[in-house]
């Protein structure tokens, strides 16, 4: 069987889970997560009105939870059990089920993340434009600093390409030096990298603009 | 070509009442609201306007199918515009939310509704921070709420923000994700109209095309049709991005020539570059080639071309750039965002992922190409919803329309890793059996 | 609600026409007209299907995609084909994508052999992979929970383990977090997944991803046997399937009635099976010998001592435990009343209730069944917990909430479980119930508001099917106002509306039917009055009964009134015991004990608590010196000169119809593996009436305000569903074991300086228990919680209301 023998090896991939909780077992010396009882589970004041408030909103108090985990996520930094279980008390849920909710989106976090959040959006048109590399550019340069970088899925701002959100603010198009100053913006609290803003762009459509529009030129255009 | 939904939209202010009332706001309202219900929906159907969102159904028609009658019923606009190269709602909502909160109070008159949400996307900070000033200017304006400038119609309005999933935008998907579930797509029927969100007739519609609804109550319907092609009525928000000199957003007439938008509009690839594919309607579609650029831009005709409009965003690819490395992107974003209910897509994507990692590693011989189109086609069809379809549709017309370049992509990639190179057929038997 | 009216139509399958029910999934009405389409996901106990696995789908004809046949309701004239190319091809694509990430280790997997996906590969697969991709690897198997491992890598995610926690159980613990590919069954932090009903999911798991700890690799299927029986731990009687290998009952799986239990099991049911090959278990008669001590002994020297009961005609007191099957039950009353000339019989752990009243509470046509209460307008459950006291009949009460708009009420002392489903939860103080109900009486026609009237609006206007549960521990007062609750709703008069009583005892109700009660005998035949437990207690204690015959209860652990039992069972000259653990009054008082057997041995019938007669049969044999049950009562009898003349079960049976007009008829095949209820045969005609409830007595209801104490608690009890001498003695079970824990409102746990989970002390008339704080929101103030039926610090050794509860040092 000469010819098998000369197969190339192949090689095993590492499995790629992302996925804190494949590989463990329950702990079977704590109790079941049932709904928590109120009398037993203490919940910042604020944190409770937001969550009723929002529980307002719907006819069904469930619809609240993606938004009542965000206030969560805010208020405790991220996603932790003890969060989970103070939504959970406020809307009569188990923590189970917030468990399950917040893991399905990506910007629910289940594992302590540092304070500032950068997307890079890594997905086709950014990386057509050299999103994959502003990536790690960005990965270096956040090191030793209290920001979480990830490459993210499509952003919704093709046209800014490659882009980031930094802390919800979109930024774009970026080059290959702009990671630095994302940071250093950042670490002095003031607005990110305020000349790529999206928020500030003309759209590119050329009848949709005004004459005293004050704002940033949409890419390509800027001697229009 | 008219500017419906963009015409100086730059313009600022125009995200409050005063601005937009003074360039004709609410109008469109104040005069639905003086006909009857039926009338509007009448109006919708003789506009032949079709979604916005993707799937081009015809907005009239899905509005008719929800039961007439008082019931809890709810409106939906779906705001999370996910598919990649998508943007056009953004600028909409970030510039001039009244369009939409106009276009939706009109559409809930239209079908006896008094509960609608927005559901946009978490990452879209900006613009749902920017609706929900926008709805409380509304609701303090009277546009909002009870009794609506006295016409009797109530409506209460949430901006719910999503928080990051592809899968929300798919209409089932979104309306479990607003009951606060995991946003899994649901079996359908029963379709939405019939049994949507909290069971309760649902109509679920993209921003783009419940933010033309005012400009149809305004020109008519009738009107409104003379504009663009006979099945594609209307003009389109398209987003344009990738390899071309100017990309944004642009309000087009349906039915001008694909060429006019890249080029014309956008200024085609850089100079010294061609175009080596383009998606014409975000990234689920099947790529379309250089020779296809001259193809109306309207629904109809890129639906017979192969491909489809969906969401009316197109990605340029230039000849820098090889089919390899766009098909794993597509893949890679795929198998992410894929909800992991339905067999074929959850293991499908995620196998199709591995298959590329191998190509990429040297391992694959170029027969294996045959089984990656081979998975796609199993894929296409089988699923519960149209997202293992939006992988495989790329995918299988990547492997089709460049299978050459990926071959030599495969033999090159073989060589990198230093593996023995392919002799016979009996080497490719025992690889691909093994 | 009212059933569903059904319809039939036609439809075409692979060319054949075949009928069906409209509305019926595709998927059934093909496996009815023999067409098997293969499915994972698809599971209608689990509610809407949900299409996730793919595998059902066939070609409609007309509809341009292929379709699941789990989601597709038949249609009048519906074309389907499941042979085509398309439908072939689309299978074999589901199986090779289900297999890209399945590690297809069969033969170390303990499913290997009764797998679906194992099945559905060989028959719907293409039998070759094109994967040569790596696939996942992770730990395995890992602890989901005490009872239950879970091997992720082998996991389909079909969904239908945490649609069961989900949408049957509601306990919303087993969850499916992340996405995609990465998806994966489990919980929140680590939590186990512990719950009453937490092993069903490993029956409903089609691959080996889910799988039971106790019986992980004890048998392949090729080296086991299935037995069909009944469980008769609770009332609910759900019926079991025994797992048997060489004569041990290894595994208990459902055996699916949609009369009793929708195919479901609690935990206790599905794993105190244990209780039976345990070195706990006696399996060899005692006899206590001159030192005191209990020693083995032969049957002919058990017998011999036992006879000993002849000496003391007219001064014997017997107790029948709720797990004695009818015959047993009917045997014993012979053999008292025959036999040893007493009349002194009970089976009510509660008290006696006035014959006429009993007639009339079990009257056929009052009777509401287990279905009922899915398809009812509204539901009331009075002075019962069904999680604790019937498990099952709580999965019931959720299926008719959550699928058929049922309207649930709860009336109780105790928080319940069902609150979060009820329309209304009602709280009475302990002790307070019979104010209630006549309360809720009054309401019933006079205009008023508060919650009582609210109830009474909802049961009076709601929709005519309603169905009471309630409660075997309802003072007599309290049934008296019941019945006439009953009677002004006419409940009778309604096919889906009716009175369900959830008794104490697993066959409490086969048992009164058979006569073990002081005022009636069998068939509730008016016969010589004796003493019920508590008289018996008395008179025990008072030596004027001078020896007691207990037949699987022991009174310290069953009963209330403990010192007073502590008291008669030191005095009883002679106490002869037939039980299957020595459980604290049998080992310390019991002169001869007899072994019991369990469910899984024993021949014979029982009544569920809607009236439906089902058989006990045969699974395994005796273990040890074990005899049955009957024939032990039979050999008692013949030593103290009764023949009661049965040689086996049938014939006891047969005595049994004899002496119960309303079995009149009755024949064993008939009962069969799904039983008969007889209030629906024409026997039941022959039931004797009962008072008319304009006519009962009802007693005086002002007990006047509440003695306020110091701040002492009016104490309710409850008996947990772990609370069992089976669960205690089952190894896999160990982790559930009930304890004393004290159920305190958030108020008196502030004022009493008391924390969740400190140990307190529970104090009347110089009595102290001691139990662990569990601080409840819900449990309304002035109210505390102690649980009866357990081995230590059991609340039956309080004799009164109020209680202090203080912390301890």
């Amino acid at each position: 069987m000469s010819s098998i023998d000369r197969r190339p090896p192949v090689r095993r991939y590492e499995h790629g889970s992302r996925v804190p909780g494949w590989d463990e077992a329950v702990d079977l010396t704590k109790p079941p997560a049932t709904v928590p009882d109120p009398a037993l589970t203490p919940v910042p004041e604020e944190l409770r009105a937001a969550i009723e408030a929002e529980m307002a909103k719907y006819p069904d108090r469930k619809s609240a939870s993606i938004p009542a985990l965000h206030l969560a996520q805010r208020h405790h930094g991220w996603c932790s059990p003890e969060a989970i279980k103070q939504v959970a008390c406020v809307m009569r849920l188990t923590p189970a089920y917030l468990t399950s909710v917040a893991s399905f989106y990506d910007m629910f976090y289940l594992q302590p993340k540092p304070k500032h959040d950068v997307y890079v959006c890594t997905n086709i048109t950014c990386s057509l434009l050299g999103a994959d590399e502003l990536y790690e550019r960005m990965c270096e340069a956040a090191e030793g600093h209290d920001i979480s970088v990830r490459g993210f899925e499509c952003l919704g701002a093709c046209d800014i390409g490659p882009m980031a959100s930094v802390d919800g603010e979109y930024v774009g198009p970026l080059n290959l030096d702009d990671p630095k100053l994302i940071v250093e913006d950042i670490e002095a609290g003031r607005p990110v990298l305020e000349h790529k803003q999206l928020r500030r762009r003309a759209v590119a459509d050329a009848k949709g603009r005004v004459d005293d529009f004050d704002g940033i030129a949409p890419v390509g255009q800027e001697g229009n | 070509m008219p500017h419906l939904l963009f015409d100086r939209i730059d313009e600022p202010g125009l995200n409050t009442i005063p601005v937009y009332e003074r360039r004709g706001g609410y109008s469109a309202l104040r005069k639905a609201l003086q006909m009857p219900p039926e009338a509007i929906v009448e109006e919708l159907s003789q506009s032949g306007i079709r979604g916005r969102g993707g799937a081009g159904f015809k907005m009239g028609q899905k509005a008719s199918f929800l039961p007439k009658g008082e019931m809890a019923k709810y409106l939906t606009c779906n705001a999370d515009e996910s598919e990649p190269g998508t943007f056009k709602d953004r600028e909409l909502m970030q510039k001039s939310p009244h369009t939409l909160i106009e276009g939706i109070i009109i559409t809930t008159y239209a079908t006896g509704i008094h509960h609608a949400f927005i559901y946009i996307r978490g990452e879209y900070q900006l613009q749902a921070d920017i609706l929900d000033a926008a709805v409380a200017e509304a609701e303090a304006a009277g546009y909002l709420g009870e009794n609506i400038l006295g016409s009797g119609h109530s409506l209460k309005l949430v901006v719910h923000r999503g928080a990051g999933a592809y899968i929300c935008g798919e209409e089932t998907g979104l309306l479990d994700s607003l009951e606060g579930k995991r946003g899994n797509p649901r079996l359908k029927p029963p379709f939405p109209a019939i049994e949507g969100l909290y069971a309760g007739p649902t109509l679920v519609n993209n921003v783009e095309t419940l933010g033309t609804v005012p400009t149809i109550i305004n020109m008519g319907g009738a009107d409104y049709a003379k504009i663009g092609t006979e099945g594609s009525t209307g003009t389109k928000l398209i987003s344009v991005s990738g390899d071309v000199q100017r990309p944004g957003n642009y309000e087009i007439e349906l039915g001008i020539s694909s060429r006019e938008i890249i080029y014309g509009l956008c200024g085609g690839p850089k100079p010294g570059r061609t175009v080596k594919m383009w998606f014409p309607g975000g990234s689920s579609s099947p790529v379309l080639l250089e020779q296809d650029l001259d193809l109306s831009y309207d629904f109809d005709t890129l639906a017979k071309a192969g491909s489809m409009l969906g969401s009316g965003a197109i990605i340029v690819v230039d000849d820098s750039h090889s089919a390899f490395e766009v098909m794993q992107k597509v893949v890679k974003f795929y198998a992410h965002e894929s909800c992991g209910k339905c067999v074929p897509c959850r293991e499908g994507t995620n196998w199709t992922n591995k298959f590329l990692a191998r190509i990429e590693a040297g391992e694959s011989t170029p027969m294996d190409l045959d089984i990656l189109a081979s998975v796609q086609s199993q894929i296409i069809g089988n699923c519960l919803c149209v997202l293992g379809d939006a992988m495989a549709m790329p995918v299988g017309s990547i492997v089709a329309k460049f299978r050459d370049e990926l071959e030599a992509e495969i033999e090159a990639a073989r060589e990198r890793a230093n593996a023995l190179p392919l002799t016979d057929t009996e080497d490719l038997l025992a690889l691909s059996a093994h | 609600m009212p059933r569903p009216e059904q319809k039939i139509i036609k439809l075409t399958i692979d060319g054949r026409e075949v009928e069906a029910v409209q509305g019926t999934m595709l998927v059934d009405a093909a496996k009815a007209a023999d067409v098997e389409i293969p499915y994972f996901c698809y599971e209608p106990k689990l509610g809407q299907p949900v299409g996730a696995c793919r595998m059902c789908l066939v070609e409609i004809e007309g509809i341009p995609k292929l379709q699941t046949s789990c989601s597709t309701p038949v249609r009048d004239g519906m074309v389907v084909n499941t042979q085509v190319q398309r439908v072939k091809d689309a299978q074999n694509s589901v199986v090779e994508f289900l297999l890209v990430n399945h590690p297809l280790d069969c033969p170390v997997c303990d499913k290997g052999g009764e797998c679906p996906l194992q099945d559905i590969t060989f028959g719907w697969g293409k039998g070759r992979s094109r994967v040569i991709e790596p696939k996942r690897h992770f730990v395995k198997p890992l602890a989901l929970s005490p009872l239950i491992a879970i091997d992720r890598e082998r996991c389909i995610l079909c969904y239908r383990c945490v649609r069961f926690s989900q949408e049957v159980a509601e306990d919303w613990q087993l969850i499916f977090t992340e996405r995609g590919s990465h998806t994966f069954v489990g919980t929140h932090d680590g939590h186990p997944y512990v719950a009453p009903f937490s092993g069903n999911i490993i029956e409903l798991c089609p691959v080996g991803a889910l799988t039971s700890q106790p019986y992980r690799f004890r048998a392949r299927p090729w080296d086991i046997e299935g037995a069909g029986g009944v469980c008769t731990l609770c009332p609910a009687q759900c019926n079991v399937e025994f797992t048997v290998r060489d004569d041990k009952v290894l595994r208990v799986l459902s055996r699916e009635n949609p009369g009793v239990d929708d195919g479901w099991l609690c935990d206790k049911g599905r794993f105190a099976y244990q209780a039976i090959h345990v070195d706990e278990r006696i399996t060899t008669p005692l006899v206590r010998d001159g030192s005191g001590e209990l020693r083995p002994a032969s049957w002919e020297e058990a017998i011999t001592a036992a006879g000993a009961l002849g000496q003391h005609q007219g001064s014997v007191g017997a107790l029948v435990g709720g797990q004695a099957s009818n015959e047993e039950a009917f045997l014993i009353g012979r053999l008292l009343r025959e036999g040893l000339a007493s009349a002194d019989i009970d089976s009510r752990p509660h008290g006696t209730v006035e014959l006429g009243l009993t007639r009339a509470l079990a009257a056929p046509k009052l009777q509401a069944t287990v279905q009922d209460i899915e398809f009812a307008h509204t539901v009331l459950v009075l002075g019962t917990e069904p999680l604790d006291d019937a498990p099952i009949l709580d999965l019931r009460i959720r299926k008719g909430v959550r699928r058929h708009g049922v309207k649930l009420a709860i009336a109780s002392a105790r928080p319940s479980a069902l609150d979060p489903n009820a329309q209304l939860s009602i709280r009475y103080a302990p002790g307070a119930v019979v104010e209630f109900l006549s309360g809720l009486e009054w309401a019933l026609t006079a205009p008023g508001s508060g919650e009582t009237h609210e109830l009474a609006q909802l049961l009076r206007d709601g929709g005519e099917d309603v169905v009471i549960l309630w409660g075997e521990s309802l003072p007599p007062a309290a049934l008296a106002i019941l019945l006439r609750i009953a009677e002004k709703l006419g409940l009778a008069e309604r096919e889906g509306a009716g009175l369900l009583e959830i008794p104490a005892g697993a066959n409490a109700r086969g048992i009164r039917e058979a006569g073990a009660l002081p005022n009636a005998g069998p068939g509730y035949a008016d016969t010589t009055t004796g003493r019920d437990a508590a008289e018996i207690a008395a008179a025990t204690a008072a030596g004027d009964i001078r020896a007691l015959y207990l037949f699987g209860v022991d009174p310290l652990r069953d009963l209330g009134a403990r010192a007073e039992w502590q008291a008669a069972l030191a005095r009883a000259e002679l106490v002869v015991a037939h039980a299957g653990v020595l459980t604290e009054g049998i080992a310390a008082h019991a002169d001869v004990v007899f072994p019991a057997e369990s469910s899984a041995e024993k021949e014979g019938t029982i009544v569920h608590p809607d009236g439906r007669l089902q058989r006990l049969r045969v699974a395994i044999k005796h273990p040890g010196q074990v005899r049955a049950g009957w024939q032990v009562i039979g050999e008692l009898a013949k030593a103290v000169g009764l023949d009661l003349h049965v040689l086996t079960a049938g014939m006891a049976f047969k005595q049994l119809v004899a002496a119960v007009p309303f079995y009149a008829g009755l024949t064993l095949e008939q009962i069969g593996g799904r039983g008969v209820r007889w209030p629906e045969t024409e026997a039941a005609a022959a039931m004797p009436a009962g008072t008319p409830a304009a006519q009962v007595a009802v007693t005086d209801v002002a007990s006047g305000p509440r003695p306020e104490v110091n701040g002492h608690l009016a104490a309710g009890t409850y008996r947990s569903i772990w609370a069992s001498p089976e669960v205690e003695i089952s190894p896999a079970l160990k982790f559930t074991v009930a304890e004393q824990l004290v159920e305190l409102a958030p108020e008196d746990a502030a004022r009493l300086g008391i924390e969740h989970g400190s140990t307190v002390q529970v104090a009347q008339n110089g009595t102290r228990l001691s139990g662990r704080a569990v601080i409840r929101t819900g449990v309304p103030a002035g109210s505390v919680f102690l649980a009866t039926g357990i081995a230590k610090d059991s609340a039956n050794a309080l004799d009164e209301l109020m209680v202090e509860v203080v912390k301890s040092r």
